[in-house]
């Protein structure tokens, strides 16, 4: 397939957008998760008990990189 | 099944004469959870321990120290003893033990600490050995300092440089120097500033007269001959606990239940002729209850159930059976619910291994992971025994997706996709006739669709328990139900934005969302269900009447909720990925002509699956399915806090009870 030149620079942008979108909130929760997940297993190591709390601390930053894969994949939607 | 058991609280009160058969009967009934008497009035004090509690106590001190001294903590009984055995043999064994195995424990200890000791002398004097100085010559001089250890590099030349006067014994240690330096005081700070500088670590030399050769030969003999010491007490003691360890657990069993009996009246109220136990107890139990003590006691002790006061709140009992009961860990793990609050273990029992399976949902794995749960289940006992139980649902349900829905095994299709025929396929193998519903990497939208749809049937279930549980509150039983409508709308809209695309979309908006008008208009670009933006706002306008205008800064987060769910899409998808990616780079190799790189590729790839994909892939996908749960579920309802159910009990396990 031979897309138009127009046609083409837009699907290249939009597959930009969607990588930026994937691989910032990756970043994003990557640096949340350090934070939370250093303290998690602080907290650990004091109360065993806190492990649960600490997965699920954890786990709430993934959101964000979930929310990006959901406008990535409606940006490669666009094409 | 949403509610914990029925809790009826009761008294027991009678006359000291009856406390022994009455604390016995509670024991033996197992179902009475007491509430601890903690402020003492005139009349009524913390009861004390029955007489028997002292002795028993101190001989369950010493039968501890037995099982440390003769390391039976880990061992589990070959044959059970009767209570009648242990209580006539106690006394008895407790002084034959004392005789036999204080000493030689002791003196095992000795041995061992001597043996160290020796040990120590010769990691010391080794390096030193080919000096031929004698050890006593390493200190006490009054104008000579003395240095002796190991540097990374021979200091020699560097004292040279420095110093004037200095004697240095330098020679060869695997890769080091071993040192033996002589300065004059005056020196002294100089010098360990070169040594350091060469990387000095001290060898602390022990107080020993003779030369280091002769002392570690010595040693050497010492060492031999305390080993075998060693060798005949450990064949002693070996001896002492095959007789005794039997009876040592058994009897430390029985003895910790006696303390554990006699010590109950710590935890109720008596005055100088008669005691009153408070607590709960289960309401199908209530009867039983009441005739055991009646037959027990002779009419000395009553049972009364009386009406709660309004701040004392029942403990719980979740009441399941397999196999949804290990749920209950979950729950447990986080908080008790409160007795007036629903018990959600039934949802996480449909939810965690659907939820599971929708992610990893591939045949190999299943199995795998099916292995591993009933080897737990077999093998394991206490929390990994539960584990087990949940693993093998989840197992189950991954099985049942990769089957039907997914059709693969190890991230391998059961037939090569059509978009994209060369794709390695099982039907290479074996013909499996089954055909996907969904493909992981290319109906991303319908996985998505899937999850959102989940997602909104799982939090309304939440929400709808948010709603009874404040029905006591009828403000914030409104404010979940405006959540609930908010919910209500989001997801309208994303199912109308959706249209056919989807099969799951068109499901929707075919059934549920018919009736409603399907008229759409546009806002600031983006396509608006006109039904959705009404039931929206009606939801905003509750929530705003109900918990204030503060709420609307919360308002986004339920939508934020919903998308959450599409980390199920998310992960089959990148689970998907991860295995074709791996696959399309081994498989060539391992279907090539070079047959040592077919066994490499094949051992790579077994490697790969075994610890990215079913490690990492399932303990990523267990914590998913586990967060939307506590997370996105829990927060819309659960408040916990609850009292645990504990009635008075013990279990025993290497003693019968005989009366």
């Amino acid at each position: 397939m031979v897309l138009q030149e127009a046609t083409a620079v837009g699907a290249g942008l939009a597959l930009i957008g969607a990588g930026l979108a994937m691989g910032l909130s990756g970043l994003g929760t990557g640096i949340a998760q350090s934070q939370t997940g250093a303290a998690a297993v602080g907290a650990t190591a004091e109360d065993p008990k806190m492990f649960i709390r600490g997965i699920v601390l954890m786990a709430i930053p993934e959101t964000v990189v979930i929310l990006g894969f959901v406008v990535a994949f409606l940006l490669l939607g666009t094409i | 099944m949403l509610r914990p058991e029925d809790m009826t609280r009761i008294v027991v009160v009678g006359s000291m004469d009856g406390l022994d058969p009455t604390v016995e009967c509670l024991y033996d009934q197992g179902v009475l959870h007491i509430i601890d008497f903690t402020e003492p009035t005139q009349d009524f004090k913390i009861g004390s321990p029955l007489p028997e509690a002292s002795d028993a106590s101190q001989k369950l001190l010493k039968l501890r120290a037995m099982m440390r001294a003769l390391q039976l903590e880990s061992y589990t009984p070959e044959q059970k003893l009767t209570t009648d055995e242990i209580g006539a043999k106690l006394e008895q064994a407790l002084v034959t033990l004392d005789v036999n195995s204080t000493s030689k424990v002791d003196a095992r200890i000795k041995i061992v600490s001597l043996i160290r000791e020796k040990e120590q002398e010769i990691r010391a004097l080794e390096p030193f050995q080919s000096f031929n100085i004698p050890v006593e010559n390493f200190v006490g001089y009054e104008s000579v300092s003395a240095f002796a250890g190991t540097c990374k590099k021979d200091p020699s030349e560097g004292l040279a440089v420095k110093l004037k006067a200095f004697e240095i014994f330098v020679s060869p240690l695997k890769g080091a120097f071993a040192v033996a330096l002589f300065v004059k005081n005056e020196d002294k700070a100089e010098a360990s500033r070169v040594l350091s500088d060469a990387g000095y670590q001290e060898i602390k030399i022990p107080n020993l007269r003779g030369h280091p050769a002769a002392i570690i030969f010595q040693n050497r003999e010492e060492i031999k001959n305390l080993h075998a010491d060693l060798v005949r007490i450990d064949k002693d003691i070996d001896g002492i606990r095959k007789r005794f360890a039997d009876f040592i657990i058994a009897s430390e069993e029985d003895l910790a239940i006696k303390v554990l009996k006699a010590e109950t009246p710590l935890r109720f109220a008596t005055s100088a002729n008669s005691f009153v136990i408070d607590g709960w107890v289960p309401r199908s139990k209530l009867g039983p209850l009441e005739k055991a003590l009646g037959a027990a006691c002779s009419g000395t002790t009553y049972m009364e159930a009386i009406e709660p006061e309004k701040k004392e709140e029942p403990p719980v009992r979740l009441r399941h059976t397999l196999p949804v009961r290990p749920y209950e860990l979950f729950i447990n793990l986080v908080l008790t619910p409160k007795y007036t609050e629903i018990d959600p273990t039934i949802i996480l029992f449909i939810t965690f291994p659907v939820f599971f399976g929708l992610m990893l949902g591939d045949l190999g794995l299943g199995l795998v992971l099916l292995g591993l749960g009933i080897f737990f289940r077999l093998k394991m006992s206490g929390g990994f025994k539960r584990l087990g139980t949940i693993t093998i649902g989840a197992a189950v349900i991954s099985i049942l997706f990769g089957l039907f829905v997914y059709c693969e095994a190890f991230g391998v299709p059961f037939h090569a996709p059509a978009d994209n025929p060369e794709e390695t396929a099982w039907d290479t193998v074996v013909n499996i006739p089954l055909h996907p519903l969904i493909n992981k990497l290319t109906d991303v939208k319908e996985l998505l669709a899937i999850s959102i749809a989940a997602g909104w049937m799982h939090m309304t279930i939440g929400l709808g328990f948010g709603v009874s549980n404040n029905w006591h509150s009828k403000k914030h039983a409104l404010g979940k139900l405006a959540w609930l409508i908010l919910l209500f709308g989001i997801f309208m809209e994303i199912m109308f934005v959706a249209g056919n695309t989807t099969f799951t979309s068109k499901l929707f908006n075919d059934t549920l969302f018919a009736p409603f008008p399907s008229s759409m208009s546009t806002i600031i670009g983006v396509k608006v269900s006109n039904t959705a933006l009404v039931t929206a706002l009606v939801g905003i306008a509750l929530l705003i009447v109900t918990e204030g205008a503060v709420v609307l800064t919360e308002v986004l987060t339920i939508f934020a909720n919903l998308v959450s769910y599409a980390r199920l899409a998310a992960l089959a998808v990148g689970h998907g990925a991860m295995s074709l990616a791996f696959n399309t780079m081994l498989f060539p190799v391992i279907f090539g002509d070079n047959v040592v790189l077919a066994v490499l590729g094949a051992l790579t790839l077994g490697a790969s699956v075994a610890i990215f994909v079913f490690l990492l892939g399932s303990l990523s996908i267990g914590i998913q399915a586990m967060r939307l749960n506590y997370y996105e579920f829990f927060l819309k309802f659960f408040e916990g806090g609850g009292t645990e159910y504990s009635p008075l009990g013990y279990s025993r396990r290497y003693s019968i009870e005989r009366t």
